[in-house]
């Protein structure tokens, strides 16, 4: 117990505490500058000056640590006068541009000088001159307002790890400034702006569009692009967002956000929003009213199951939609089409990934908290870089790494460049390989733990390949591979966090096998990555073709029985098709219809072509969408729906946090749930809805695992799993597998087509956010500089990239990092998509297509 | 006095390790080897050597410190970023007789058991640099440093590492993140070095003087040492005078010496018979001092007592021609050059101050500028994170309190 006077009072602390966060807990407000909480101490401003008994000097709050018996006064004549002085001096070189200046009204400087600082300066020589610097897209600097605080340094360097800027120069002349100009290693999360007390960084976006006092409405709501569920405040005015921030201390992300969550919104406001439906006549879509639509969709899809049976009709539903949409969506399918055909892109990797760990390791095996990476003792990372692909989650990695915890990354991975203990960068597709061969490595240091006897025995009858073997085939040294087995085996708590890289591959559920393996043997936290908001919630909600919502298994009867009770109806008892295989069965003409739902399969499905031959094949296809998108446009009847900030409901995350969305904006339309049981009603279901709020009570007596939550109990801080629910924690499946094949590495020369997973862009809804195609405005192939030279290519080279399926016209962008036989291409721009490229076969356990192997040539292109 | 820190100089070769041996180099380092480290220790806090650098630390304190801290490994390092203006005494230790530093320091990590050693030499030195280069690699030939320092099993590793040429890296903390690769800028204490420095780890940071008394402390023990000048503050002491003297140079005398004796004695008087206008004892950062104080003994003790400081000893002597208000300007805007930039008062406040100062000094001073100087400086002094700022408030605040009629006169 330490006890400290302040201004005579008597505070009393259990934990070690500074003088500023002394005074804070007792109330007493002593002024700060360059102090924020959550960045390194700095003790640089000066205005935080007490006065300390004993003490000779004035010192520095935030930086002073109190002891015992320690007398403290923030408040005499003294202190005021060094107040002022420093006020004065932060203004001497100030351009007092507050009129112009679109901090003003929300300025820290300005509120300091307000309550503090002397009325008029007395500093008479010219000013500072330093020209503001537009050189970034979507950050505008201007170092006449500078502090110098150094708050924007501390949070690149020591928070967000980016390390892209830098106090350069000396003194007076002190600026903050990309290390070079041009390309540096910024990561334009934004985070440096939302710490800058002052105008001296900030973001173009809202530039002169409004000013701190003028936002009408602050909405706290969660990101839309990836899994991991950032907490953010939406700023309105005249329903258009003007700004979004994060909000400290709140939600997973704790005063964060990447490029794509702060920058982002644009796509909301796009003038490319679809607004009416639209129905195909005479082959053309034609804008119809909302009644002639929606009947439309319910007599044919009526018809088609009258004719064909429900089987004929499939949905694909939405990890970008809300739990309360997806929930609606499974409803119309199980108890109004009599179809259990429902899957969704979280096929792609994420749901049947989920569902096979599920299997072993029982059901919330991927249900830990993203905070737990950092107390962690190591941190094994495979199939993607989490900075890219959920950058929060990657910031833990990195934060982990700089407390000392051992991190192993396989594969590519940029954004862990510096923050990784080791990094194994195994020839392209042997992966699965390596896992092998560290199970084998791991086996020799621990024993099975015993817990799951039909696991192990499975375990053991696997033919694990040596590290002699992996030295040979993976380019990985036996060194290398028994260090990392070791440096894993020797702790207590291994988080593995792992990408969809190692899952859409050959040898899928081999590899999921292996990595449940690994999992259950090190007792590791497993983080499955998660590219879309709402990935786990779909799967919560029974968008998948043999589960219902709650993830209770079709199969059994008593399940199905107590869901047909409350929608008073039949489930069909047969399992459903997955997404590829509905695809498939439409090429094949055994299904008839498809209903999608906020997701665009043509453009995010391997192997376009077939993709669109099969949608064409269909007997009717509707398609929700807040764009016109590459299937919208082949839809028979198309209706907008909201977006994300346009409507209330819940996403859950990949910790499975469930948290709420809440409407910002006001739009003419309908949420996708609300257009779903409008459809619903016309076929003669039981749709009891008025808001988002209803389907969660509907959702609360259907999943076992939502049992009796309400939207209050998410707000009181019910949101991390289990909820009030009861999980089903047996789950101590074994595991089937498929064939094990030894893949053959790349050979020499050839080159295979990667996805890559860019920081700032996510797809369809990425490339309408202005801000973000700034940072990252085209397509590019990018191979690595050997590769480049290899094919006498260089940077900006427009080349051909052609694989059985197609080709794309790109420029050439090199980078080291990336491995010499692996191109890469995004799947983010219109037309120019590597998903195109990609031919796919199917796990046969997982369902999952594998897109990898996929073999392409480049070749330049002259005179286009 | 024999000279003890200059010892052989004169010789062309005093940096050669075998001139240094001829003059009885290298016979310290055994006899430490063969003492226990906490005697070495005790040796040197017994003998009241204090640190050279310029704030007096008694050395043997600093050691116990971060001979006291559980944590190894530890580091010695030498603060050679000789940069206050004014100062050259290590200069000639580093390039004429690095092999006293070289011993110096294998001596005092021996006693603090680090097992490796930096030189933060000031990156204006290239000579130095060369000549301590030279020398590191002589005294690895003959197993004066290694791993196993001449077969007594004592691991000692001495690198040079040179500064960018930024003043504020010989503050030992900006001289420890500058070391490590960050940008110079001092670091919040505490925790103190002793205890976390360099690579977070127990850090020893002495002053290239203090450390190349250690050989000759060691040599004739703590009781004779002691008896060397100031019986306060003991031992050799450096002292580099530059100005309006006969003789300007670095003189090697009695740790106590007056200023007086230091200028007219050793020095041969005001050059050209001229009078003695001011003299700044101890590098820029210590207060100035006019022509009546200076019959005050040159030490740590004694000339707080006299209104100034020994600093680092850097005797810079002004005749009656100079003026005054043009050398406090030049201060300053050595001081708005070399702020870091941390701090705000010594930011934003040197460079104001000198642009008072330039306008008093180009005659368009104006009535109230001398207050507002003193009301500046009033606003930096005290309220930075490091000396720097206080440094250059205090040369405003001694030119004018000694002086304030000269600043009026460039006013009027």
């Amino acid at each position: 117990m330490i006890t400290v006077t302040i201004n005579g009072k008597g505070i009393k602390l259990e934990k070690p505490a500074t003088v500023l966060e002394a005074a804070r807990i007792a109330g007493i407000k002593i002024p700060t500058l360059c102090y924020h909480e959550g960045l390194e101490l700095y003790g640089g401003c000066r205005l935080c000056m007490v006065e300390v008994e004993k003490m000779p000097k004035l010192q520095t709050a935030c930086t002073l640590y109190v002891t015992d018996g320690m007398v403290v006064r923030t408040e005499s004549e003294q202190i005021t006068k060094a107040r002022r002085g420093v006020l004065e001096f932060l203004l001497i070189n100030h351009p007092l541009d507050c009129p112009y200046c679109d901090k003003a009204g929300e300025c820290e400087l300005q509120d300091l000088v307000m309550k503090y600082g002397p009325t008029t300066g007395r500093f008479e020589e010219g000013k500072r001159k330093h020209p503001e610097s537009f050189d970034d897209p979507i950050i505008v600097r201007n170092m006449e307002r500078c502090v110098v605080c150094t708050r924007c340094v501390r949070m690149c360097d020591g928070v967000q790890g980016a390390s892209a800027i830098a106090v350069t120069n000396r003194g007076s002349h002190s600026f903050i400034e990309p290390f070079s100009s041009g390309e540096y290693n910024c990561e334009y999360c934004g985070n440096c702006l939302a710490v800058c007390p002052v105008g001296a960084i900030m973001s173009r976006l809202h530039r002169h569009a409004y000013r701190a006092w003028q936002v009408e409405q602050e909405v706290n709501t969660v990101c839309s692009y990836c899994g991991v569920g950032c907490s953010m405040v939406l700023q309105v005015r005249e329903d258009t967002i003007k700004r979004v921030i994060p909000k400290i201390g709140l939600g997973v992300n704790k005063g964060l956000l990447c490029a794509r969550g702060r920058f982002g919104y644009e796509y909301v406001g796009s003038h490319e929003r679809l607004s009416s439906p639209l129905v195909k006549k005479n082959g053309k879509l034609e804008p119809a009213t909302w009644d002639e639509a929606l009947t439309t969709v319910a007599n044919r899809l009526k018809e088609i199951k009258e004719r064909f049976g429900g089987e004929a009709i499939a949905g694909v539903a939405s990890p970008r939609c809300t739990n309360e949409d997806n929930y609606v969506f499974q409803k119309l399918f199980r108890a109004g089409l009599g179809s259990n055909n429902i899957d969704s892109s979280a096929r792609l990797g994420y749901a049947g990934a989920q569902k096979y760990l599920e299997g072993i390791l029982g059901q919330g095996a991927t249900a830990n908290i993203i905070s737990g990476i950092v107390n962690s003792e190591g941190v094994f990372i495979i199939g993607g870089d989490p900075t890219h692909i959920n950058p929060i989650l990657g910031i833990q990695v990195r934060a982990a790494f700089r407390k000392g915890v051992r991190v192993i990354t396989v594969g590519y991975t940029p954004g862990l460049e510096r923050f990784r203990t080791a990094g194994l960068l195994p020839y392209p597709y042997t992966e699965g390989m390596l896992l092998s061969g560290l199970l084998e490595e791991l086996l020799k240091i621990k024993s099975l733990p015993g817990g799951n006897k039909a696991f192990e025995a499975k375990i053991n009858e696997f033919k694990r390949l040596s590290a002699g073997d992996i030295e040979k085939v993976c380019n990985i040294t036996k060194e290398e591979l028994s260090q990392a087995a070791k440096a894993l085996s020797d702790i207590s708590s291994v988080s593995m966090v792992i990408g969809r890289d190692i899952i859409q591959c050959t040898g899928a559920s081999t590899n999921l096998f292996l990595l449940a393996a690994i999992a259950y043997i090190l007792d590791a936290r497993v983080y499955l990555l998660s590219e879309r908001p709402n990935e786990q919630g779909l799967i919560d909600m029974g968008c998948l073709p043999d589960t219902l919502p709650g993830g209770r298994p079709l199969e059994i009867g008593s399940f199905r029985k107590r869901d047909e009770d409350v929608w008073d109806c039949q489930i069909p008892s047969k399992e459903g098709m997955t997404l590829m295989e509905i695809i498939e069965s439409a090429n094949t003409g055994s299904i008839k219809a498809i209903y999608v739902m906020g997701e665009n399969p043509v453009y995010n499905l391997p192997d376009t072509n077939f993709v669109k031959n099969a949608l064409e094949r269909l007997g009717f296809l509707v398609v929700h969408d807040i764009f016109m998108t590459e299937t919208a446009a082949m839809a028979d009847v198309v209706l907008p729906s909201l977006s994300w900030a346009e409507k209330d409901g819940t996403y859950t995350n990949l910790e499975r946090r469930i948290q709420r969305l809440r409407k910002a904006i006001n739009r003419q339309g309908m949420e996708d749930w609300r257009i779903l049981s409008e459809v619903g009603k016309k076929i003669g279901l039981k749709m009891p809805y008025n808001s988002a709020e209803d389907v969660m009570t509907e959702i609360s007596m259907v999943s076992p695992l939502h049992a009796g939550l309400t939207y209050e109990d998410i707000e009181r801080g019910l949101d991390q799993w289990p909820y009030k629910g009861e999980p089903l924690r047996q789950g101590l499946g074994v595991g089937d597998r498929g064939p094990v094949k030894i893949q053959m590495p790349g050979h020499k020369g050839r080159l295979y087509l990667s996805i890559e997973k860019p920081l700032f862009h996510s797809g369809t809804l990425s490339r309408r956010a202005q801000a973000l195609n700034s940072i990252y405005p085209e397509p590019v192939v990018k191979i690595n500089p050997e590769t480049a030279k290899k094919f006498g290519l260089k940077d900006g080279d427009i080349v051909a990239v052609t694989s059985s399926k197609g080709n794309l016209i790109l420029p050439v962008r090199t980078d080291k990092l990336i491995g010499e036989s692996i191109v890469l291409v995004t799947n983010t721009f219109k037309g120019k998509g590597a998903m195109s490229l990609l031919s796919y076969k199917l796990d046969p356990i997982t369902k999952i297509p594998c897109i990898d192997a996929v073999e392409v040539t480049i070749e330049k292109v002259v005179n286009i | 006095m024999e000279r003890v820190l200059l010892k052989n100089i004169e010789n062309p070769n005093s940096a050669d390790i075998d001139e240094y041996m001829k003059v009885g180099g290298y016979r310290s380092l055994p006899k430490a080897l063969d003492m226990q480290p906490r005697d070495i220790i005790d040796e040197v806090k017994k003998s009241g050597l204090k640190g050279r650098g310029g704030a007096g630390f008694p050395a043997g304190m600093k050691w116990t410190f971060a001979s006291a801290d559980p944590k190894f490994p530890k580091y010695l390092l030498c603060n050679a970023d000789e940069g206050e203006p004014g100062t050259f005494k290590d200069r000639p230790i580093l390039e004429k007789n690095p092999h006293l530093l070289i011993e110096g320091m294998a001596i005092s990590g021996y006693a603090l058991q680090a097992e490796y050693g930096y030189i933060y030499l000031r990156g204006e030195y290239p000579d130095a640099k060369h000549a301590l280069k030279k020398a590191i690699k002589q005294a690895y030939e003959k197993g004066f440093l290694g791993d196993n320092i001449l077969g007594k099993g004592v691991k000692f590793h001495l690198a040079v590492h040179q500064g960018a040429g930024a003043y504020i890296c010989g503050e030992e903390t900006a001289l420890i993140e500058s070391l490590e690769g960050g940008r110079g800028q001092p670091r919040i204490k505490p925790p103190f070095p002793v205890n976390v420095g360099v690579f977070s780890a127990p850090t020893i940071v002495n002053n290239v003087e203090t450390l190349a008394n250690l050989p000759y402390l060691i040599e004739i023990g703590a009781d004779a040492y002691s008896k060397i000048g100031s019986p306060d503050c003991p031992g050799p002491k450096l002292y580099c005078v530059s100005g309006h003297v006969e003789k300007p140079g670095v003189y090697e005398l009695p740790m106590g010496t007056t200023l007086r004796d230091i200028i007219y004695t050793h020095c041969g008087g005001i050059r050209g018979g001229k009078k003695l206008k001011a003299v700044i004892p101890g590098g820029i950062s210590t207060p100035v001092l006019p022509p009546d104080k200076i019959d005050c003994p040159m030490d740590f003790v004694n000339m707080p007592k006299h209104g100034s400081m020994l600093g680092s000893g850097a005797v810079m002597v002004f005749d009656e021609t100079v003026c005054l208000v043009k050398v406090c300007y030049r201060a300053l805007k050595f001081f708005e050059h070399e702020s870091c930039g941390k701090c705000t008062p010594c930011r934003e406040g040197t460079g104001w101050l000198r642009s008072i100062l330039d306008r008093i000094e180009r005659g368009e001073g104006r009535e109230g500028d001398i207050d507002m100087l003193l009301d500046v400086a009033g606003n930096m002094f005290g309220k930075t994170f490091c000396p720097l700022g206080d440094g250059a408030a205090s040369v405003v605040q001694n030119f004018i309190k000694h002086f304030r009629p000269e600043f009026e006169e460039h006013i009027k």
